[in-house]
Formats: structure tokens, C-alpha cells, sequence
């Protein structure tokens, strides 16, 4: 590809240059001098895929919206494409987050517009199988393929998700050579792009606002509905009086580090709407000891266990650059649903240089030399589709001394099992399409020169959580919706099973992992539970 | 942040029994100094040796043990990293580098038996090594966590970028977008 580095880009695309022009209440809680309490019909807390949708359907209903975001405004003007200002602004951690004992690195957004601000754009309506499997066996009501099309088709319309029309760059391209070559079904991935000029910094923030995230999108449309935003405000609990929850007590976080001001933003509403996803959500319902009479809060958290493979071609692939993710195949998603072995999705990651370091997983010449390599260097990554078999029950989130969230989820063998499939296969994909060397993400691993020698060494690796280099970008569940109380957290329309008033909107409701990104699954379920609850204001 | 420490260690309950007891013993009598590196946030001295010694093992290609001043300022690079993770993430690092800095526990997770300063490349490797290949997921994890941010230490500065061959962003400037041909996805419906 073009070397991008010779290009300039304005900012004039960011829409937050005329906040004060439009009117907008936006605070930043850090600079609050005192505390201070409001009332509103709705407090919504958390600003991403389910936030977002949120806000912008109840606002432009006439309803009252207060939302509360934890992270900072970041917005397009300050997203220099840089990768050590993005993930320390822009992720939950700095990219630190990790489950418990710190085998699996999460990537989660945390910044207005949550993860939708640093995603791949990869768009995909819930798969058909995941939604009858929650009906049939998760006590799922009333969320068929066909009584949520309306709501996908019309997210789907707002944040212009379509097909990538432009050629895959060469690090997806090498996925469907393979693919052609093995007979395996793949296809190209829709995104929510608008006038993207193809540059494979979504990761790292649109810098020209192509991509329709929340943060340009739904969000600038509910402040122009006079909703009030609060960023560096930190939902602690809940407040429940009786037998309902009457609104959010956060805290107001300091500029810079960890503390708080000691600030608190109270806000009294009619409706309680959760929205800061998986592991945050159900942290906001355990800091508030609401009712859990079954122990269902924060279980079944699922995260798509993510690994890897690397290789290194003669050609030129430049993977930092073009549009992130383009090509999809889905031969070994549905082999079975829930019987069996974890079935994978394969796609190929953006590879910029700090996040591909970390993703090696390896030190010495094997690291130093693969990444002098970069860019000849293609990567496929298999998502796997956990929560679905008996054997993968998820992870649990708890809460450390000071009420942070932490998350108890270990791969077991069943997932262990998967790694090695998907290595299997993706290794010989890569040779397919003519890398000349290949590295599986065992942390013992070498280059292998040839499929032979890689599948000696595959069928030779110890399978431990710490062996292999696994991570997460999707995280669902904890907060599982559906009709049986002693499973579920809330039920199908979102509503908090032991109290009124409260609801969840999030990727936490999902009472599995999808099997695909999550933000489309996210937009449209959100949209229709939303749709539901403002019927309540109308009746 | 007692009950990350211990949860921390409990991972360890499986082999490591001795192991654990020890590096507690070492917070408990306070032998893991609580005083930071000059300029360092939360590094302390025995850290910063510690990391001096391992970085030329982890970036081996990239950096020579020799190499004074871009040790020190990897280090240093590490130091800030930990300042944009969480206090979680700070707390479980630094309890790993007291178990790394404790002579005991450094001795039988690694195999240095002389302090880190007097470790030698091949030292460093080795201590590494034993890290990635334990059987106690402790020692494991401590490995992933100390490669990673060092790695991304180095990694994330940009001059370090370049020598992959990464030509880098382009840049951005304040002002309208430049003229560019209308990409075909623009006006496609779906």
C-alpha cells in the first residue's frame, strides 16, 4: 500500500468544535467545585454501543437524558494516530485490563463513545443460530431473527453499515487467498464507515470521524436533544428506595491518575439504565448489593478467547495500514452449536507496531527479528465462541477491596482444545498463501519454515492458560437476560429481575458470546429494548 | 490492596507454597524497599536493576547490554506505562518485582543467586527462560507481564517504530481534511 506516513489530515471533521455553538451540556465532572444533584426521566450510565443507542432513541422522544461516562472527551481533533497516547486515553487500563491472574489481556474502550471509539468497525447482525440457542435453552423471550430485523435494518441505516467496497488491504487479502486455495466459505465484512479514506487507524480513533461510532453519531444527535453528559464521572451504585431504583450516585474523577475529587454527581431519575458493558456493568450492580438471590450477577461473563498466528512473507503486506478488518470466514464457527468442539471465527487484526509487539508474546531475536519484518508481516486471529457447550460456562466478575472490577476467567481445556484447532488451521492457511514463516502464539514457539515442522511443533506444545498468547476484545454477559430468575440477571426486556425500575442495555445482557463482533448485536437489541421502555413514558 | 495481594498469590496455592510464604514474608518484614527510584513514579531501585538487567535479554537484537542510556530510558518508558494501566495492574506488578528483588524468592523462581546487578546477559536469559517455562502459573505470569510492558516500553516510542520499517501515521494538522478522491464506499447504501 501507499506509504500513509507523507499524508497530512485536518480536523475540521470533529463535531465537538461547535458544542458551544449547538448548545451542548457537556461537564467534565473533574472540574466540579461542588457536588451536585439532578433529576431527569432517564440516567443512562456508560456512553458506548448500548449508551449510545439509548440516548439518542429516549432523547428524540422528548424524554429527559442524563448520561455519566466514566472515561474522558476525547474526540477527533486530539487522535494523532499514535499508538501510546490512544491506549492510554482510549482503553480501560491503558490496554492493562486482564482477567484475574493475567493470562488473558481484555481490550475494552473508555472514553465517550466506549468501545465503539476504538473498534474495528466490523459489523455483523446476531447470527440466527445464536439467537434460537438463546430461545431453546437460555429462557430468552421474544428476540427472534425476524422481530429484530427491523431494529438491525434501522441501526444498520443511521450508522451506514454496508459491505466494504474497496479492496481488502494485503493483510485481510491473505486470509481470502487461503481460503480460495482450502475450500473454506469466507466472505467480506460490512462496517459503519462513512467517506473512510481506507487509512487502518480505527484502533487508534478515527481521525477524521469516517467511522460512525457513538461518539459522532448518537451521541452529538441526544446532546442536540438536550441531553446533559458528564464525563470523568464514575457510576458507584445504584440508589434504591423500596423496592426500585430512584437513580445513580458517581463519583467525579481526577484529571489525571486514579483518585477521585471527592465530587459526587447524584441523579434522580424515573428509569435506571446500565450501559458501561460487560465486567463494568455487573460491577455497578455488585457496588450497589441490589437483591441476587440466585448468585447471577457478573457470571457467565464470555469474551470470544481470542489467539493467533503470525507470519512473514516475501511480499509486501504493510498491516498498519487500510481498513482493519475486511474479510471474514466463518467454515469453522457452526459446525455444531453446542455440541462439541468450540467452534472459531477467522479474521485479521490492524497491526501497529506496539500492539503487534505485545501480541508476539515472545522476547529475544524471536521478537526483535519478526517484528525488523513488519511490514511482510500478515496476522489471522480465531475468535472463539465461548458459553455456548456445557464445558464453557464463562468467567465471573468480582470486586477487589476498593470495589474494581476483576475478572475470574481461566481457560480450561475444553478452550485450550480450541487454541490448538485454530492453529492447526490458520497456520496452514498462512503457508497456503505463501508465508515463509509461521509462528502459532505458544509462548515457546519459534518461526517454522514450513507446515510440516509447524504441525510437529502444534502436536508438541504443552496447553496451559500461560502457554499460549490468548486475549480478548469482546466482552458479553454478566448481566444475562431471560425469563428463568434463578439463571438470569435481568429479564428479556432488560428489566433487573429483583427491583423496578432498573435496567440493563449493554453487551452484558447476552446470556452467551455472540459468535461475531458484538456492536451490531449490541445496536439492534438495544434499540428494540429501548423502544419497548419508552412506551412506558407514552402509556 | 490486601486482598489483591492475596488473590494474587493464590494462584500460586498449587506449587508454589514455599515460594508465596516467602515473597509474603518479604512484605511483611519490609524488606521490598517502599522508596521510588530517583525520577521514577512507581519503580524502585531494585526494580530499575532488575529491569536493566532483563531488557537487553527481552529486546535482545534491539538493545546490547552496553547500552546504558537506551536502557535507562526504556526503563523509564516502562515506569510512565504503568501510570496509564490502573492500580490493579500497578499493584500485581509490583508484587511480582518484590518476589523478583527478594534473594530467596529470586533464587528459586529464577535461578540468580547473586543480585541483579551482577547479572550477566545469558543470566537474564536464563532467569527469563525459567519464568516462561515454569509449571506454576505464578512464575508464568509474571513472565507474560513483565515481557509485555517491557516490550511495549520499547515499542510505543516512536524512533523505536521505525526500525521495523513502519513508516509511520500520517499527519494529522489543524484545518480542513486534504482534497481526496471519493472513496467508493461513501455513498453506497446498504
Amino acid at each position: 500500500m501507499t506509504n500513509l506516513s507523507t499524508i497530512t489530515l485536518g480536523s475540521d471533521t470533529d463535531p465537538y468544535r461547535k458544542a458551544e455553538e449547538r448548545g451542548w451540556a457537556i461537564t467534565n465532572a473533574a472540574a466540579l467545585e461542588s457536588s451536585t444533584t439532578l433529576e431527569c426521566d432517564v440516567v443512562i450510565v456508560g456512553t458506548g454501543a448500548g449508551g449510545g443507542t439509548v440516548a439518542e432513541n429516549l432523547s428524540k422522544r422528548g424524554l429527559s437524558v442524563v448520561l455519566l461516562e466514566a472515561g474522558p472527551l476525547k474526540t477527533s481533533s486530539e487522535f494523532d494516530m499514535n499508538e501510546r497516547s490512544a491506549y492510554a486515553d482510549l482503553y480501560q487500563e491503558g490496554t492493562g485490563r486482564a482477567n484475574k491472574t493475567g493470562s488473558i489481556v481484555i481490550l475494552q474502550g473508555r472514553s465517550v463513545g466506549g468501545s465503539t471509539t476504538i473498534n474495528w468497525t466490523t459489523s455483523f447482525r446476531t447470527p440466527p443460530q445464536t439467537l434460537k440457542h438463546w430461545a431453546d435453552a437460555m429462557s430468552v423471550k421474544g428476540l427472534s431473527e425476524e422481530s429484530l430485523a427491523p431494529y438491525f435494518a434501522e441501526m444498520e441505516k443511521r450508522l451506514n453499515i454496508h459491505r466494504w467496497q474497496m479492496p481488502p488491504n494485503p493483510n485481510n487479502d491473505q486470509l481470502a487467498i487461503a481460503a480460495k486455495k482450502l475450500g473454506y466459505s469466507w466472505d467480506i465484512i460490512h462496517r459503519n464507515v462513512k467517506g473512510c479514506l481506507n487509512l487502518g487507524y480505527c484502533g487508534l480513533g478515527c481521525p477524521v470521524d469516517a467511522k460512525q461510532s457513538m461518539l459522532v453519531t448518537t451521541i452529538p444527535a441526544a446532546l442536540d436533544n438536550k441531553a446533559k453528559l458528564f464525563h470523568h464521572a464514575r457510576a458507584d451504585r445504584v440508589l434504591v428506595e423500596g423496592d426500585s431504583v430512584v437513580g445513580v450516585e458517581a463519583s467525579a474523577l481526577a484529571q489525571e491518575g486514579w483518585g477521585t475529587t471527592g465530587k459526587k454527581i447524584t441523579v434522580r431519575a424515573t428509569r435506571t439504565i446500565l450501559a458501561g458493558g460487560g465486567i463494568n456493568t455487573p460491577a455497578v450492580l455488585l457496588r450497589s448489593n441490589v437483591p441476587d438471590p440466585h448468585g447471577r450477577i457478573g457470571k457467565r461473563t464470555f469474551l470470544h478467547p481470542t489467539t493467533l498466528s503470525l507470519a512473514i512473507y516475501d511480499k509486501q503486506i504493510d498491516p498498519y495500514y487500510g481498513a482493519p478488518q475486511s474479510v471474514y470466514s466463518d467454515h469453522f464457527q457452526w459446525q455444531t452449536v453446542d455440541k462439541g468442539p468450540v467452534g472459531f471465527k477467522l479474521e485479521a487484526p490492524p497491526l501497529q507496531p506496539a500492539f503487534t509487539a505485545g501480541f508476539y508474546g515472545a522476547m529475544g531475536d524471536t521478537l526483535t527479528d519478526s517484528m525488523d519484518h513488519l511490514p511482510n508481516t500478515n496476522c489471522l486471529i480465531a475468535l472463539m465462541r465461548d458459553g455456548f457447550n456445557e464445558q464453557s460456562q464463562g468467567g465471573a466478575v468480582e470486586l477487589s477491596e476498593d470495589g474494581q472490577p476483576i475478572l475470574d476467567y481461566e481457560l480450561n481445556d475444553y478452550l485450550l482444545a480450541g487454541v490448538k484447532k485454530a492453529w492447526t488451521i490458520m497456520v496452514e492457511m498462512q503457508f497456503e498463501a505463501g508465508a515463509k514463516t509461521v509462528r502459532p502464539a505458544h509462548k515457546q514457539a519459534t518461526r517454522y519454515a514450513s507446515w510440516a515442522e509447524a504441525k510437529k511443533a502444534i502436536d508438541s506444545f504443552p496447553y496451559t492458560p500461560f502457554g499460549v498468547t490468548v486475549g480478548s476484545a469482546h466482552v458479553m454477559g454478566g448481566s444475562a437476560m431471560g425469563e428463568d430468575e434463578t439463571r438470569t440477571v435481568v429479564d428479556s426486556q432488560g428489566k433487573f429481575h429483583h427491583l423496578d425500575n432498573l435496567y440493563v442495555m449493554d453487551g452484558s445482557l447476552f446470556p452467551t458470546s455472540i459468535g461475531a463482533n458484538p456492536q451490531l448485536s449490541i445496536y439492534g437489541l438495544v434499540l428494540k429494548l429501548s423502544t419497548q421502555l419508552a412506551s412506558q413514558f407514552s402509556a | 490492596m490486601h486482598t489483591n495481594r492475596r488473590d494474587f498469590m493464590k494462584i500460586s496455592a498449587g506449587g508454589a507454597a514455599a515460594l508465596s510464604a516467602m515473597s509474603t514474608s518479604a512484605w511483611i518484614s519490609g524488606c521490598a524497599s517502599s522508596e521510588r527510584a530517583p525520577g521514577m513514579r512507581f519503580l524502585r531501585p531494585e526494580d530499575v536493576e532488575m529491569l536493566t538487567a532483563m531488557v537487553p535479554a527481552i529486546l535482545a537484537g534491539q538493545v546490547g547490554p552496553g547500552e546504558t542510556e537506551r536502557i535507562a530510558n526504556i526503563v523509564k518508558s516502562f515506569d510512565s506505562l504503568l501510570g496509564t494501566t490502573s492500580k490493579i495492574v500497578v499493584n500485581l506488578v509490583l508484587q511480582a518485582f518484590d518476589a523478583l528483588n527478594f534473594a530467596p524468592t529470586r533464587a528459586l523462581m529464577t535461578g540468580q543467586w547473586s543480585s541483579w546487578s551482577d547479572a550477566s546477559l545469558e543470566d537474564a536469559n536464563r532467569a527469563l527462560e525459567r519464568l516462561r517455562n515454569s509449571k506454576i502459573n505464578l512464575l508464568n505470569a509474571i513472565y507474560a507481564a513483565t515481557v509485555r510492558l517491557a516490550v511495549s516500553s520499547y515499542y510505543l516510542i516512536p524512533a523505536n517504530q521505525k526500525t521495523t520499517g513502519y513508516p509511520g501515521p500520517p499527519k494529522k494538522v489543524s484545518g480542513p481534511l486534504p482534497e481526496v478522491d471519493e472513496p467508493a464506499d461513501a455513498q453506497e447504501t446498504p
